[in-house]
């Protein structure tokens, strides 16, 4: 006989109560680093544009002066490299027993929940700049795929791994239950 | 391959290249310019005079199609295997494609004229992930098309038999094999449904600040004409035109109305929804019968839908949604495009079963609850006041105090909003969930929880100060979002939904 007993609602487990594991440490100097190359293809370029207007002006007498983006330099630098510090901390993850949880966000707090026997295959990648700072990103894929999958960036490299490893080992034993 | 396994291939019907050309043009039509190009480098290339080249043009191109059409028939083989179909296409670019059945969504059949005649359907396999991997077999028996069927049913039936035994423990008479009727449409629908298809009111809605244009346009010809025109008659003239384009627009509008009614014609004549065990099962259309079949387990959610014409008819569409690959237009839905308010419930209880009892879909039930108040307040801040004041004080500049009539556009918003907050309406239940929306018409969307794949919650900065929370559920065929509850009772709905999800041992899909 099929049996659904009612469970009161205290006796579920909360996904506020888990206990939140954080990013990796090297993390914001991985961003800061990202950044910080963005900014320097960014001094180039102007740099780059200042000599062929110098040069293809040289003739004409006319002093085109790129002053005002040399000022956009720094005051676009200053959230680039703020932001990662007050952002990666409010970042963390927590597995549980049958599922894993993500959160992020500093104005949009968000909590996102995959049960594992709802996922459809994992995924681990990391550029070179990740290498370089042994950080991996965790993309998690579940049917349906709309608005995006769950993406973790910022996981040590053995964490992101062991993590792939032991999700895929849940995934395969809830797929064999079934 | 052996000798052997290619006797296995089987061809389909010659007929088949039917189906291609249809493809084909289909095609053509979809990238008309760089497909029709080399054709009309060829009708100015050759010599001779413009009707005979148009000729030449012509019958080559008819049978440079044909042939593509024969080639791909020629082929194309597939093979029942055990658990999967095989097929292996492509005239340059070979495709091998192993369908498993279990992993087949839905079954859909076409069946236009000529196939009708030798007893031929075309058969599209759908299956969970992205739409390339979808598989045709064209032109086969239709004793093939109903093996597969009940070879699907039956691979449903073994991984949903828990989900069985649950319902017979309902105490429900479940007959086997005894296929039941549950809704049959006649022509007044058809009527009803073409009259209430969207096209035609988008094209209407489209075309009032057109016809204002035009009205303003001509107005000021008006003006200007009977000041400078030193000939008589020039207004009656304009007034002509402006007729002639009024008389045109209208004529237009009504085409597209019976356009759609014929549409509605060919897509759903003699529809009929049938249950049969575990699939339901549609039929329907004039000229080529659309079968499509769906298995109950593979179902995500249910919309219920009652645009503007609806409701004066009182009447539902009801899409039944399967897994899409998350691309928009890509879901597979079983439509049923006009039911009776009262047939919601028969509909309900025949794709939940005994799993959720409780689910409402009438958007007028006392079972909804709103959502909160403040949904009203930041919704207005956010696509009211602050764009509208932002507008103004930028227009200021060149327009003066003018700028003052962009505010106009808060009393506005506030009152869409208003009625959005007011179609708003959710009920949560022990099984699943159901959310009410909507703006002129109704939309209710509801689903199981354990068909849900993840859950996030999400906090804004005011929404925090005040304990609120928008609830998003991601489901194989699409998200659903609950905003503005309260945020302990969307933590508690979470959880509990998790818990039924990861405590469920029957299959999502």
């Amino acid at each position: 006989m099929f049996e659904n007993s009612e469970i009161a609602q205290d006796d579920l487990p909360q996904v506020d109560s888990v206990s939140w594991l954080g990013m990796d440490e090297k993390f914001v100097r991985r961003l800061l680093a990202e950044n910080a190359l963005a900014l320097g293809f960014v001094i180039i370029g102007i740099v780059f544009l200042q000599f062929v207007i110098s040069t293809a002006f040289a003739d004409d007498n006319v002093n085109i002066s790129l002053g005002w983006l040399w000022l956009m330099i720094p005051v676009a630098a200053v959230p680039f490299f703020v932001w990662p510090s007050i952002s990666v901390p409010r970042k963390g993850y927590a597995l549980r027993d049958k599922d894993i949880i993500y959160k992020s966000g500093v104005f949009w707090r968000t909590v996102t929940a995959i049960p594992f026997n709802r996922i459809q295959h994992v995924e681990q990648s990391s550029t070179p700049l990740d290498r370089h700072f042994e950080i991996a990103t965790l993309q998690i894929f579940t049917a349906g795929g709309s608005g995006g999958d769950l993406k973790i960036h910022g996981l040590p490299a053995t964490v992101a791994e062991q993590l792939r490893v032991f999700i895929l080992d849940k995934v395969g034993a809830s797929i064999e239950r079934r | 391959m052996s000798v052997a396994d290619q006797e296995n291939w089987l061809h389909t019907s010659p007929l088949a290249a039917i189906f291609y050309l249809g493809k084909i043009y289909q095609n053509i039509a979809k990238n008309a310019i760089p497909t029709l190009a080399p054709l009309f480098v060829l009708l100015l290339a050759t010599e001779g005079d413009l009707t005979y080249r148009i000729i030449f043009a012509l019958s080559v191109f008819v049978i440079l199609t044909i042939t593509g059409a024969f080639l791909q028939y020629w082929f194309f083989r597939y093979r029942i295997a055990e658990n999967s179909v095989l097929i292996r296409e492509g005239v340059f670019k070979k495709t091998q494609l192993d369908i498993k059945f279990d992993r087949i969504q839905a079954i859909s059949t076409q069946q236009n004229i000529v196939f009708r005649a030798f007893g031929l359907v075309s058969i599209k396999l759908d299956t969970a992930g992205s739409a390339k991997q979808e598989g045709h077999l064209p032109a086969v028996k239709t004793s093939l098309a109903d093996a597969l069927k009940e070879r699907i049913r039956r691979e449903a039936q073994t991984i949903s038999s828990t989900r069985k035994a649950t319902s017979d423990a309902d105490g429900e008479e479940h007959s086997e094999n005894g296929a039941r009727t549950l809704l049959k449409l006649d022509g007044a629908d058809m009527l009803k449904i073409g009259l209430s298809s969207n096209r035609a009111w988008v094209f209407l809605v489209l075309l009032a600040p057109a016809i204002e244009y035009f009205d303003q346009k001509f107005g000021d010809n008006i003006d200007k004409q009977v000041v400078l025109s030193a000939f008589e008659g020039a207004e009656a003239r304009v007034a002509g035109v402006i007729v002639l384009v009024m008389m045109i627009l209208l004529g237009f509008l009504l085409f597209i109305v019976i356009a759609s009614i014929v549409g509605a014609f060919l897509r759903y004549h003699r529809f009929e929804l049938v249950a049969d065990n575990d699939v339901l099962r549609s039929t329907g259309g004039l000229l080529t019968r659309h079968e499509h079949s769906v298995n109950l387990a593979k179902i995500q959610t249910v919309v219920a839908t009652q645009g503007f014409m609806l409701r004066l008819f009182k009447r539902f569409r009801l899409r039944a949604k399967q897994a899409s690959s998350g691309r928009p237009g890509t879901g597979k839905n079983l439509v049923v495009p006009l039911c009776e308010p009262g047939q919601l419930p028969m509909l309900c209880h025949e794709i939940f079963g005994a799993e959720f009892t409780d689910v409402v879909l009438e958007p007028t039930a006392a079972a909804f609850l709103p959502i909160d108040k403040h949904y009203v307040r930041s919704r207005i801040m956010l696509t009211g006041i602050l764009p509208a004041t932002a507008i103004a004080a930028l227009m200021s500049i060149p327009l003066g105090p003018y700028a003052l009539l962009f505010l106009l556009w808060i009393p506005i918003d506030a009152f869409g909003v208003s009625r959005l907050y007011r179609r708003y309406g959710v009920l949560a239940t022990a099984d699943g969930l159901a959310l009410r929306r909507g703006f002129i018409g109704y939309q209710v969307t509801a689903f199981l929880h354990r068909k849900v794949q993840r859950i996030s919650v999400t906090q804004t900065l005011p929404q925090r100060r005040r304990g609120l929370a928008t609830l998003r559920f991601y489901l194989a065929s699409g998200s659903v979002k609950v905003p503005y509850v309260d945020f302990k009772k969307a933590c508690e709905l979470r959880d509990y939904i998790l818990y039924r999800i990861e405590s469920s041992e029957l299959a999502w899909h």
